[in-house]
């Protein structure tokens, strides 16, 4: 059995699993957090986002040793009890999802953009949208979130460092 | 995936060590991009993954006395931002950017792309066009050799049983060489190129000819391959367009590339005359860049 010790959403989690347990099966059959999804298995889809120590990765293709020590930020470590994430939001408001399966891939992703980059452009967004699939959208209302994201997040960034 | 045993490396001598005790059939673990999409599939697992992951030695990107050292273990997402490449290389930092999505880009190495070695591997061209040598280590000791030669065969390189990928080094002599890189896939975001090339050359700034040309060209034999012809005919020439769309045409003729489902080896060998002469293209763009700046 392989021991980890890592944060999960801010929260000290600790398992003890098989070796060959991937990070998306820790997250799913091990803590219970069932949001990120698995979808192919194999890296092409990126329903399993998470980001891991600020980087977006694909959880089904990391082994849960490899995470030993590390930060896990997944889609349940977005919203409050009271409030959901700008990205969220937006995704709500613009209707950005349909099925909403690869949703919890999607916005991880955008998430990991916004934090390096509040200001991305359109290019820059679909850029890291590229390893997300959505078979029922067409992307454009997911960009027009971001879009709509970022601008709500620039401005609580001003409205925080202002005098 | 089939149970096996996980252990970490603290570095690469660690690294070497654990390969000696597992033995042969032990797996390295770098980002896992190529090797965990294996072991879902395979029907034996190895007897042990050895991660290396923590080997922060093996991460490194700095310019030694030896040229500019890559690090096996420096993801293509860490290639992009480092400012050693960025201001040298944007050919490097276009390989990178070409490689899958963001997701596998902050997990896949250079080191496990060199290592898989496929025909279409996006790293190859631009490293190979800049004479990299790569350096291995084993328990005996290491050693180092030409990249170019480090690839073998379709998935298969020069390493031994029991060694380790440490870095890859482009010389002091190529040190700030313009070069170029261009990759042809079906779409831009998680596809494998159809055909992927690099082009390096300096520009003689009173006389404005190709000095050193290198061409290489990934996915239309079973290795890497340099383009000796059309360097030749390149050497020494007049930087003109039309002597780029030549150097293109020869290249094309030198590649043995062969058709399946996702293209036939006439599609790709003209693929590779207009893809050799946008690398050319893009080499003369940092050359034109680089002699800018040094008069400002
Ligand atoms: C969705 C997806 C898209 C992809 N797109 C592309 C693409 O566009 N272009 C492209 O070229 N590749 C692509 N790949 C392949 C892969 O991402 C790259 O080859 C990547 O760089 C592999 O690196 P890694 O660190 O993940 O290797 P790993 O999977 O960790 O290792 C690969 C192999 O190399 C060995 N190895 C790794 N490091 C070392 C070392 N230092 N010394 C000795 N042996 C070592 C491992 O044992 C294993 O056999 C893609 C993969 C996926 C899943
Ligand atoms: S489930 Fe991980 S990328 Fe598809
Ligand atoms: S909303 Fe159905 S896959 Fe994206």
């Amino acid at each position: 059995m392989t021991d980890v010790v890592l944060r999960v959403n801010g929260r000290e989690r600790k398992a003890s699993v098989p070796p060959e347990t991937t990070l998306l099966q820790l997250l799913r059959e091990h803590l219970g957090l069932t949001g990120s999804k698995l979808g192919c298995d194999v890296g092409d889809c990126g329903a399993c986002t998470v980001i891991v120590d600020g980087k977006a990765v694909n959880s089904c293709l990391m082994l849960a040793g490899q995470v030993d020590g590390r930060e896990v930020l997944t889609i349940e470590g977005l919203a409050t009890r009271d409030r959901l994430h700008p990205i969220q939001r937006a995704f709500e408001e613009r209707a950005s999802l349909q099925c909403g399966f690869c949703g919890p891939g999607s916005i991880m992703s955008a998430k990991a953009l916004l934090d390096e980059n509040l200001d991305p452009t359109p290019q820059e967004i679909r850029d890291a949208l590229a390893g997300n699939l959505c078979r029922c959208t067409g992307y454009t209302k997911m960009i027009e979130a971001i879009q709509d994201a970022a601008r709500e997040l620039r401005t609580e960034k001003s409205a925080r460092t202002a005098p | 995936m089939k149970g096996f045993e996980f252990v970490s490396a603290k570095d690469a001598r660690h690294a070497v060590a654990l390969m000696a005790e597992y033995g042969p059939k032990a797996k390295i673990l770098a980002g896992g991009t190529d090797l965990l999409v294996d072991l879902k599939s395979v029907p034996e697992a190895p007897p042990a993954v050895i991660d290396i992951t923590r080997a922060a030695d093996m991460k490194e990107i700095k310019v030694t006395d030896r040229g500019l050292v890559i690090g096996a273990l420096a993801t293509h997402g860490e290639i992009m931002s480092s400012p050693e490449i960025r201001d040298r290389y944007p050919a490097l930092v276009d390989a990178a950017h070409s490689i899958g999505a963001i997701q596998t880009r902050s997990l896949g190495t250079l080191g496990g792309n060199l290592v898989t070695a496929v025909p279409s591997l996006d790293s190859g061209p631009a490293l190979v066009a800049l004479e990299a040598r790569v350096t291995i280590a084993g328990a005996g000791g290491s050693r180092e050799m030409p990249l170019i030669e480090f690839f073998v065969g379709p998935r298969r390189t020069a390493l031994k049983a029991g060694e380790l990928l440490v870095d890859v080094v482009i010389p002091k002599k190529n040190l700030g060489k313009p070069a170029g890189f261009q990759k042809f896939g079906l779409r831009k975001g998680q596809a494998l190129a159809l055909v992927n090339s690099a082009a390096s050359f300096w520009l003689d700034p009173a006389k404005k000819v190709f000095v050193d040309p290198c061409i290489a060209l990934g996915a239309v034999a079973p290795t890497v391959i340099r383009a000796p012809k059309a360097e030749a005919y390149l050497a020494g020439k007049k930087v003109t367009p039309e002597a780029m769309a030549e150097a293109g045409r020869i290249a094309a003729g030198e590649a043995k590339p062969i058709s399946d489902f996702r293209a036939s080896a006439d599609y790709r060998r003209d693929l590779i005359a207009v893809l050799t002469k946008r690398s050319l293209e893009g080499a003369l763009a940092v050359a034109e860049r680089n002699q800018k700046e040094s008069r400002k």
